[in-house]
C-alpha cells in the first residue's frame, strides 16, 4: 500500500542543504523535520518548518554579512 | 531624510537635498514631504546614529548665488563634501587635505571630516584660524554655519600658540602672542622650569622676552589665494622664553589639553644648529621627488624649519624617497627605525641609492648585523624591536644601544608607524634624543583605534595622498581588485557546521578544494598566459605549507631564516623560473618585491582594513612603462588583487569589513563566481572525491593548528588582543626546529633529578668540616 504524506519541497544549493541537514540534526528527535533527503540540492520536509527554516537561514546569512557602521569617521 | 542611500551613503542624498532650489548641478530629489520635517535642526556629533541618519536636513542653508563656481559643500556638523569635476578641484582638495580628515573618496564626490586632531594639524603646518574660516567660506557652495565657524574657532583657538623650539640645544618655548607665555608661566610647574637671564620676577611685561623675527611661512602659499595667505603669514614678532631641557617633559605635559590646553607644537631649527655637526649628505641629481612628494616635504619644511610629523603615501608610491630627502634636507644625524630586519637593509640600501651619503656613515644594527658606528655623524637604521627590547643584550649590542642613547639625532625616521604599539613608542621615543621626528605610513587605520595616540607622540598628520590621484598620474599601478567567490564542497561545509569543529572553521573554509582549485587556476594562467609574478598570501599557516608543498612552490613564514628569505625572494625577483611565492603574515609590510603583480589572498587576519591595504600596496608599484599606465594608456589594469572567499562562511563577513578601507580610497572590488571555469576537470587538482575527503581527514586531523595563526612579534595591534586565538604547539616550531630531536646530555651534575638541597640543622661530613666553618 503506497503511503502519502503531505510535505515540502526544498530545492537549494549545496551549501544551504548542508545547512538545513544541520540545523535537523541539531534539534531533538521530536522535532526531526526532514521526512527524505532527495539528493545533494533537494529535500522534503514537513509542511509546517518553512517559515522556522527561512528565518534561520537568514538569521546565519545575516551573521556571515557585513554591514558597514554608519556613524563617523573611522 | 531617509537613509535613501543606504550603507556609508546614506549622508550624501540628505545633504544634496539640503535645497531643493533645482540649481544644484546634481541634486536628488528629495521628497517634498522630508523638507518640511523638523526644519533645520543639526544634531551633535555622537548623538543617536540612526536617529542621524534620519534626521538631518540642511534646508535653511543658504546657498549662494555663484555655487556652481564653488566646489564645496560645508555641513554644520563638520562634514564636508567635495566635487572633484570642479575646475577648483585640485586647490580645494589641497586645503581640505590639510584641515581635514578624509572619510571617503570615491571618483567623483569626496566626503572629508573636519576633527579637533585635523585642525590642530592644520595649524601645525602654519594656517591660521581666520584663514581657514575664510577659505572654507570661499569655496563653499552655502554660507558657513555660525556652528561651524564656532567649531573652528574653539578648536584652534589654543593650538599652535605655542611652540617648543630646539635651538643650539637650548629649549625655548614660543609663542607669537606674550600674554600666552605669561599665561603660562603663571603656571607653577613651568615657573619653574624657566631658565632667564633677566630678573625672574618681571613676569609682566614683553621685555623679559627674547624677540625675534620669524621667518615668511611657505607652506600655505600654494594653497589658495596665495596672496591673502602669504598676507596672513606676514612676518612678525616671535617671543620666547627658555626652559631648563631637563624639565621639558613635564613643561609639554602641563600644556597638554588636559591641563592648561596649549598643546606645543615642536620645531626644529636644524640651519641654526651648529652643536650638532652636518652630515655630507645630498640628494643625487637622478633622485627627482614626484609632484606629491616635494608637496609633503614642502609641509614639513614650511617655513625653514623642521616639524615633526606624519606623512601618509600608499605603499609603492616611493615613502623612501620622501624619507631620505627629508634627511638630506636636515643633514644631521638620523635614526632611521623600521619594522624588521629585511626592510633594515632596504632602508640601508635607499638610502645609498638616493643620497650621496658615503658608505662608511651608514650603519645597520640589527641581531644579525651589529655594524658599530663610525664617526660622529652618520644614518643608523635599526628595528622598533632593537631600540625598545627590554631585556638583557649581548655586549655589543649594549655598546652600541649606548651610543645610539646618548647621541643626540637630527631626525627620527619612522617607517610603517601603524604597526608599533604605542607603549613601544613611548619606549623609543624616550630613549632617543630627536629633534624632530617623521613617521611614515600607507594606512592610518587600526582596528584598535590607537591612531590617535600618534598625534602627541609624534605629530600631526602634515599631508595625506589622494590613491586615485596617483594611479591616474600613473605613480601607482591601475589595480584590479577581485573577490573570488568559491563554494563550500559538501562535506566540508558538512564539517564546518558542526558545533564541536567551531575551533576549526578557519581550517576548513580555507582548505576548501574549491578554493585551492581556484588558486591553482589563477596561478597558472597568470604565469602560462601573461608572464606574471604572483605572490600568494595566508595567514594560516597550515594552508601556508599544504598549498605550498602542493604547488611545489616556495613559501617564507615566520621561522625562515632571513638568509633563507633573501635567497628566495633573490630568485623570485631575478630568475623565470620562479614566478610565485607563497607569504605568511611577514610580508605583509616592507617585504619589497617591486616585480610582483598579481596578489592572491587565501586567508587573513579576520577583518583588518589595514593588513588588506598593506597587502595590495606590495603591487603598487608602478608596473611597465609610464605612458602605457597613463588613464587611456594601452594597459587598463596592469595588476591583479584577488581575494578568493569561501561563501556561506565567516570568511564573507571579514572579506567585505577588510575591504573597507580601499573602497574608501575609491577602489572598487569584482566579484568573480565563475572559478576555476566550468568543465576544468582534472589538470587542477583535488578533482576527485576521494581526494577532498582525503584533504578533509588531514585538515580535521591537524587539530586546532589549522586554525592557527601566526603570532608575530612586531605586530601586536589590531584585533589579536580582543579576539584571542589560540595556537597549540611546542616551542620547537618557533625556533624552526619542528621535527627535529635535540638530545640533551646530562653533565654529570645533578643526576637524577634535582641535587638534594643540604640541611642546614644536620652536621657536615668530616671531609667538609674544615672547609666550612
Amino acid at each position: 500500500m503506497v503511503e502519502a504524506v503531505k510535505g515540502l519541497l526544498i530545492s537549494c544549493d549545496i551549501p544551504m542543504a548542508q545547512f538545513i541537514i544541520n540545523l535537523n540534526n541539531s534539534m531533538p528527535n521530536a522535532q526531526k523535520f526532514i521526512l527524505e533527503i532527495l539528493d545533494d540540492t533537494h529535500m522534503f520536509v514537513q509542511p509546517h518548518m518553512a517559515e522556522t527554516i527561512q528565518y534561520r537561514v537568514q538569521e546565519f546569512r545575516d551573521s556571515n554579512t557585513f554591514e558597514k557602521p554608519h556613524g563617523v569617521g573611522n | 531624510m531617509k537613509a535613501a542611500g543606504g550603507g556609508g551613503e546614506s549622508a550624501r542624498p540628505s545633504k544634496k537635498a539640503k535645497k531643493s532650489s533645482g540649481k544644484a548641478k546634481e541634486t536628488y530629489d528629495a521628497p517634498p514631504e522630508d523638507l518640511d520635517d523638523d526644519d533645520g535642526e543639526y544634531y551633535e556629533e555622537g548623538g543617536e546614529q540612526e536617529e542621524k541618519i534620519e534626521k538631518k536636513d540642511f534646508t535653511k542653508l543658504e546657498l549662494k548665488p555663484d555655487h556652481s563656481n564653488r566646489p564645496l559643500w560645508v555641513c554644520a556638523d563638520g562634514h564636508i563634501f567635495l566635487e572633484t569635476f570642479s575646475h577648483l578641484y585640485k586647490q580645494a582638495y589641497d586645503f581640505l587635505i590639510a584641515i581635514s580628515e578624509p572619510v571617503c573618496r570615491p571618483e567623483s564626490m569626496h566626503e572629508y571630516n573636519l576633527t579637533p586632531h585635523s585642525l590642530y594639524a592644520a595649524v601645525s603646518v602654519g594656517l591660521e584660524t581666520e584663514t581657514i574660516i575664510t577659505v572654507l567660506d570661499r569655496l563653499s557652495k552655502t554660507k558657513l554655519h555660525k556652528e561651524i565657524i564656532d567649531f573652528i574657532r574653539d578648536s584652534t583657538l589654543n593650538y599652535g600658540k605655542v611652540k617648543l623650539v630646539l635651538q643650539k640645544n637650548r629649549y625655548f618655548v614660543e609663542s607669537p602672542m606674550p600674554e600666552v607665555l605669561q599665561k603660562l608661566l603663571r603656571d607653577d610647574v613651568i615657573a619653574r622650569a624657566r631658565i632667564s637671564a633677566a630678573d625672574p620676577n618681571a613676569k609682566d611685561g614683553n621685555s623679559s622676552f627674547h624677540v625675534s623675527k620669524a621667518p615668511l611661512e611657505q607652506g600655505g602659499n600654494d594653497l589658495l589665494g596665495a596672496d591673502e595667505l602669504a598676507a596672513a603669514a606676514e612676518e612678525k614678532e616671535m617671543h620666547s622664553f627658555e626652559v631648563d631641557p631637563a624639565q621639558v617633559e613635564h613643561v609639554k605635559q602641563r600644556c597638554l589639553p588636559n591641563a592648561l590646553n596649549y598643546p606645543m607644537l615642536e620645531e626644529y631649527d636644524f640651519r641654526n644648529d651648529t652643536i650638532n655637526a652636518d652630515v655630507a649628505m645630498e640628494l643625487k641629481p637622478q633622485a627627482q621627488p614626484r609632484p606629491y612628494q616635494e608637496k609633503s616635504l614642502s609641509k614639513m619644511f614650511g617655513n625653514g624649519r623642521a616639524r615633526s610629523g606624519i606623512i601618509v603615501l600608499p605603499c609603492g608610491a616611493g615613502k623612501s624617497l620622501v624619507g631620505v630627502s627629508a634627511a638630506c634636507r636636515i643633514r644631521k644625524s638620523c635614526l632611521c627605525l623600521a619594522t624588521n630586519a629585511v626592510s633594515v637593509d632596504q632602508w640601508a640600501f635607499q638610502f645609498k641609492l638616493w643620497s650621496t651619503i658615503r658608505d662608511d656613515q651608514i650603519s645597520r644594527f640589527t641581531s644579525d648585523s651589529k655594524e658599530r658606528l663610525r664617526g660622529n655623524v652618520g644614518v643608523v637604521v635599526t628595528t622598533y624591536n632593537m631600540v625598545a627590547f627590554g631585556g638583557k643584550r649581548s655586549e655589543e649590542s649594549q655598546k652600541i644601544i649606548e651610543e645610539i642613547q646618548n647621541r643626540e639625532w637630527g631626525l627620527l625616521l619612522m617607517d610603517e608607524v601603524h604597526v608599533v604599539p604605542a607603549h613601544m613608542f613611548r619606549k623609543v621615543i624616550s630613549i632617543t634624543k630627536s629633534h624632530c621626528k617623521l613617521g611614515l605610513t600607507a594606512t592610518l587605520v587600526r582596528e584598535d583605534e590607537k591612531i590617535s595616540d600618534l598625534n602627541f607622540l609624534i605629530g600631526p598628520k602634515l599631508y595625506e595622498a589622494n590613491w586615485l590621484d596617483l594611479v591616474k598620474g600613473g605613480f601607482i599601478a591601475n589595480v584590479q581588485c577581485a573577490e573570488v567567490w568559491c563554494p563550500m564542497t559538501k562535506e566540508f561545509y558538512a564539517e564546518y557546521l558542526k558545533k564541536e569543529n567551531s575551533r576549526k572553521r578557519q581550517g576548513l573554509y580555507v582548505m576548501n578544494p574549491n578554493k585551492f582549485r581556484a588558486c591553482e587556476f589563477l596561478i597558472r594562467f597568470h604565469e602560462q598566459q601573461r608572464g606574471d609574478k604572483i605572490i600568494v598570501f595566508s595567514d594560516n599557516l597550515f594552508a601556508l605549507r599544504a598549498y605550498a608543498q602542493k604547488l611545489r612552490r616556495p613559501f617564507i613564514d615566520g621561522p625562515t631564516s632571513h638568509h633563507e628569505r633573501t635567497r628566495v625572494l633573490q630568485a623570485f625577483k631575478h630568475s623565470t623560473e620562479l614566478n610565485t611565492v607563497f607569504l605568511s603574515k611577514v610580508g605583509d609590510n616592507s617585504i619589497d618585491i617591486p616585480e610582483a603583480n598579481v596578489l592572491i589572498q587565501i586567508s587573513s587576519h579576520a577583518g583588518s582594513r589595514r593588513q588588506e591595504a598593506q597587502r595590495l600596496g606590495r603591487i603598487l608599484r608602478a608596473k611597465g612603462k609610464h605612458k602605457d599606465r597613463m588613464a587611456g594608456g594601452s594597459e587598463e589594469f596592469n595588476a591583479f588583487f584577488y581575494t578568493l572567499v569561501s561563501t556561506d562562511t565567516q570568511e564573507m563577513y571579514y572579506s567585505t569589513k577588510r575591504q573597507q578601507f580601499l573602497i574608501d580610497q575609491g577602489y572598487s572590488f569584482k566579484v568573480i563566481t565563475s572559478l576555476p571555469p566550468e568543465g576544468s576537470g582534472p589538470e587542477l587538482s583535488f578533482y576527485s572525491r576521494a581526494d577532498q575527503l582525503d584533504l578533509l581527514t588531514k585538515v580535521l586531523n591537524a587539530g586546532e593548528e589549522a586554525a592557527g595563526v601566526e603570532e608575530l612579534e612586531e605586530d601586536v595591534d589590531d584585533i589579536t588582543r580582543f579576539r584571542t586565538r589560540r595556537t597549540q604547539g611546542q616551542m620547537s616550531r618557533y625556533s624552526g626546529a619542528d621535527g627535529m630531536m635535540y638530545m640533551e646530555y646530562s653533565t654529570g651534575k645533578g643526576r637524577g633529578g634535582k641535587a638534594k638541597a643540604r640541611d642546614p640543622n644536620k652536621p657536615r661530613h668530616n671531609l667538609f668540616k674544615k672547609r666550612f666553618v
